[in-house]
């Protein structure tokens, strides 16, 4: 996975498309500290792109993969006596004399679950606010695209986690924004914790965003398995530093962990860089591998890059949002 | 035995030292903490099979390893480590260095003398010395010189080793013996080495009482010389010069024979020599007057040894001899006229001016105030002889003579008669007059009547009968023993022959009585020396080949040529085998003497290089981690 720097000159690409309903930005107060009021402009018209199939009886943007009675092509299959010759393909029967029918999307909603990492780690080199940032883009996505939205933090065991309760609809939107500036860091809590504590407050089928930083002791993969068979679809945004990218250490040195104060003595440690990148990208395709076993997706993000370009064009280009 | 060692064994215990070098190594580790979001990916890394292999558990401490190793081999370093060389440890070693004139030689063309290869290996032996071990140096050639006393300060013995030089004369190891005895005395030593090139004596007489190493240096290259130069009086009034050319076993060649008359080349002969071959060779020279004369050789190829190509002689003027013989004399008087070369004096019908004789016949007291070298003194009793005996007026006859007298030879005495006897004195023995310097060549029926007294260049013989009153001027061996003295009498003012002086101790003419006199070396040396109430100069010290200037303020006063004149120099002569006594020999060893050769410099060298490499990777990891 690579991690492109785009600098700030791409942020500004997006002015071109204002909306139409919508006030030029510097005019408008700014909604939020997390995200310009542009980029959430951008991000209004986006949507979160899932790739599973789900079915959930309230009626939601996704499309489950059942025939429905929407107007989206799914598939074709042998038509059968009883079923509606409303839905038979003409075209193809005036082209082979056997007639098909045809399937549609079956319009769902999607519960949208945001975890946002509150651990002592994310306090490093922004990545607790990045990972606001991101939580709030993806809560705009998914609150402007009709899914339900909940969010949660994780910040100390014995405390119940911050979060914001399941809603829906774009007057959602400020209370939003203002759980997710309200996310603490700081905390002891292991991702893998956090991911299997979710589901105690959560229900429901959808996608889950894991913003963190992934640097865990703990087992992911049984937590990962625990939020699949919940029915949640893993999209997992690591966020890295650009020391823990490219550390720059030399020498006889004493790490000490920023969670567990414990300390590991390392001697000629520009020695071992090279031992490093391998094991942090040995790492990352560790992590990768458990969320698309899973049929999740993983991405890895430098606090260096530019959210601008995450948002509209990294995560566009992956998939993950259109 | 082992072959190493270390001098300073106790030196071992600062290897103690590691303990406290490897804690502090650790503890100044204090590193630095660096606090990181989480230790997941590290502790991988440490864990990881290629962090922990030897190698990079080497490399991470490389720097405790290198202090180690530095602090391993300063303390090797400071332990002394030596290798032992081929005898057991001597801790004290007088080494006798050969300087006589051999030693001068060559091995090869443009190669190191024998002197110059001797002092390579003490220098060999000065290097290796431990703390403990003292060397005293003594050179010798004819006479020993001690150098140094027993010392271990390596720049005293090397500036003493660079002082000594070849001396031009042949080599005789006894003194050199016998002062190393004399060390014995005052210093405890085991083993005494000698360094030479084995051109002495084989035999020696000298109890040696301390074990003597004699290592012979390599044999020096071929050899052509001078070994003897005479000149003899020829009959025409010139001088005919011998010379002796000999070469070593290996020599074989031509060279040209020059003959160098008062700085004047007057003759050249181009010389043949064959493998150990002698050739003698004749040139006559003018004995018009008084002159100094050079044979040099400049030989075609490789001579090893340059000072015996020159030699020295001086010749004096031909001239008649002058003899002193008074009227009342005519005996002699007639014998000495029959005899060719001699101006006799007083002339006939003259009286005699002159004061300074060759020869002085005569039997007159007041004659002995005349100056000669030679004298003969009829029927005068000597001043000193007085109280031993008494003449009688008796008749006396000759008992018996010195046969192999010089003044004596072919003169037959039996039978001859005295009208005089002379009486020695009641208690008065042979031994009374060898103590007063005379000695008795011709003894009669009670006492001596011929004796022979030599003192401070003077000869003199006493005929203490008058032959005018015996039957010797009847005899036939009157004027033999008359020719016998003339003949003497040449050889003692110089007129007969010639030969050429020797290096060591030359012998000058007669000068002015007590008076100081300089003379100048061909070296350049100067000594100054002052003459006796005879003006005899005590014996000139001359250790090299070439001319002794005796100057007297300025002005020259006599020309003394020193020449090698050795044959057992020339051929280059070399004694495996020193032959003490009859039970005790020394044998040759013609292997470098290895000594206990000292090792800490290269530790320390090597130190020093961990210490380069130390610091270049302590800066290069720094550079490193600057990044």
């Amino acid at each position: 996975m690579s991690l492109g720097r785009r600098s700030a000159e791409s942020a500004n690409q997006g002015k071109e498309f204002v909306m139409e309903n919508e006030e030029p930005a510097a005019e408008k107060p700014q909604l939020t500290p997390l995200l310009s009021n542009e980029a959430l402009s951008r991000l209004e018209r986006m949507r979160i792109q899932s790739r599973r199939r789900f079915t959930n009886r309230s009626r939601g943007e996704h499309l489950a993969g059942r025939s429905g009675a929407s107007t989206e092509f799914c598939d074709y299959r042998d038509y059968v006596p009883g079923d509606d010759v409303r839905f038979v393909d003409w075209n193809i029967f005036a082209r082979l004399n056997r007639p098909y029918l045809k399937l549609y999307h079956q319009e769902e909603e999607v519960h949208v679950v945001l975890l946002v990492d509150g651990s002592t780690s994310m306090l490093f080199e922004r990545k607790l606010d990045w990972a606001k940032e991101l939580a709030a883009a993806f809560g705009v996505m998914a609150l402007n695209g009709t899914e339900r939205l909940s969010l949660y933090s994780f910040r100390r065991r014995d405390a119940p986690p911050h979060r914001l309760a399941p809603c829906r609809g774009r007057a959602s939107m400020k209370g939003l924004f203002a759980a997710v500036e309200a996310v603490e860091g700081g905390g002891d809590v292991p991702l893998e914790v956090a991911m299997e504590s979710l589901l105690k407050h959560h229900t429901g089928r959808g996608v889950v965003v894991v913003l963190s930083d992934f640097l865990t002791f703990g087992d992911l993969g049984r937590a990962m398995n625990r939020l699949f068979t919940a029915g949640l679809e893993i999209f997992g945004l690591q966020l890295l530093g650009p020391t823990e990218i490219d550390p720059e250490v030399g020498g006889d040195t004493r790490f000490v962990d920023s969670e567990t104060a414990a300390t590991l003595d390392v001697s000629a440690a520009d020695d071992l860089l090279p031992l490093y990148q391998e094991h942090r990208i040995a790492y990352e395709r560790n992590v990768a591998a458990l969320c698309q076993q899973r049929s999740g997706r993983f991405l890895t993000i430098s606090t260096a890059d530019t959210i601008e370009w995450v948002l509209f064009d990294l995560l566009r280009r992956k998939g993950w949002a259109r | 035995m082992s072959f190493f060692g270390f001098y300073a064994l106790s030196g071992a215990w600062l290897f103690a030292l590691l303990a406290p070098l490897v804690a502090f190594y650790f503890l100044k580790l204090k590193r630095p903490k660096q606090e990181i979001p989480s230790l997941v990916l590290w502790r991988q890394v440490l864990t990881d099979q290629r962090v922990n292999s030897p190698f990079q558990r080497f490399k991470r401490n490389i720097l405790l390893f290198l202090q180690i190793a530095l602090l391993a081999l300063v303390v090797l370093a400071a332990m002394q480590p030596f290798w032992r060389g081929q005898s057991a440890r001597v801790r004290r070693l007088p080494i006798l260095i050969d300087c006589s004139a051999s030693m001068a030689a060559l091995d090869k063309p443009n190669g190191v003398s024998r002197l110059d290869a001797a002092k390579a290996e003490v220098e060999k032996l000065v290097d290796g010395m431990l703390p403990d071990q003292e060397l005293c140096l003594i050179s010798f050639s004819r006479t020993a010189r001690k150098r140094t006393s027993f010392t271990n300060d390596k720049r005293l013995l090397r500036e003493a080793l660079a002082a000594i030089a070849v001396e031009d004369v042949s080599s005789d190891i006894e003194d050199a013996l016998r002062m190393t005895q004399a060390l014995a005395r005052g210093e405890s030593f085991d083993e005494v080495l000698l360094l030479s090139d084995g051109n002495f004596p084989t035999q020696t007489h000298f109890e040696l009482s301390f074990a003597l190493k004699y290592r012979r240096l390599p044999p020096a290259g071929p050899n052509i010389g001078i070994t003897a130069l005479s000149a003899r009086r020829s009959e025409d009034g010139n001088w005919d010069v011998f010379v002796n050319i000999e070469g070593s076993p290996q020599a074989e060649g031509t060279t040209a024979v020059e003959l160098i008359q008062d700085d004047k080349l007057v003759h050249e002969e181009t010389l043949s020599l064959g493998k150990g071959k002698v050739e003698r060779m004749l040139f006559r020279v003018s004995g018009e007057k008084a002159s100094q004369v050079q044979v040099r050789l400049r030989p075609d190829g490789f001579d090893s040894l340059a000072s015996d190509n020159v030699a020295f002689i001086e010749l004096p003027a031909v001239r008649p001899l002058w003899v002193y013989c008074p009227v009342s004399l005519a005996t002699y008087r007639h014998a000495l006229g029959a005899v060719s070369g001699i101006r006799l004096f007083p002339q006939a019908g003259a009286e005699a001016t002159e004061t300074n004789f060759d020869l002085v016949v005569t039997d007159r007291p007041e004659d002995l105030g005349l100056q000669a070298r030679t004298w003969l003194t009829v029927g005068i009793i000597p001043e000193d002889l007085r109280r031993l005996l008494t003449v009688r007026k008796e008749g006396g006859a000759v008992v018996d003579w010195q046969r192999s007298a010089e003044l004596l030879q072919h003169v037959e005495l039996g039978d001859l008669l005295t009208l005089e006897q002379v009486q020695s004195n009641d208690g008065v023995r042979e031994s009374d007059y060898d103590n007063l310097g005379y000695e008795i060549l011709v003894h009669g029926r009670g006492g001596p009547l011929l004796l022979e007294k030599r003192s401070g260049g003077k000869n003199a013989f006493h005929l203490l009968f008058h032959t005018d009153r015996s039957t010797l001027p009847y005899r036939v061996g009157f004027p033999i023993l008359v020719s016998n003295l003339v003949r003497l009498s040449l050889f003692d003012a110089g007129l007969a022959e010639a030969q050429a002086q020797r290096t060591g101790v030359l012998r000058a003419p007669p000068l002015a009585p007590d008076r100081t006199y300089v003379v100048k070396g061909p070296d350049g040396t100067s000594q100054e020396e002052k003459t006796d109430a005879a003006g005899n100069l005590a014996g000139v010290s001359a250790p090299r080949v070439g001319v002794y200037r005796v100057l007297d303020g300025g002005a020259e006063r006599a020309w003394l040529g020193a020449s090698l004149l050795s044959s057992n120099t020339t051929l280059l002569t070399s004694t495996e085998q020193i032959q003490f006594n009859e039970n005790l020999s020394v044998t040759a060893s013609v292997a470098a003497t290895r000594s206990d050769r000292s090792l800490w410099k290269y530790p320390a060298l090597l130190a020093f290089g961990v210490l380069l490499a130390e610091w270049w990777y302590f800066n290069r990891r720094t550079r490193g981690s600057l990044r």
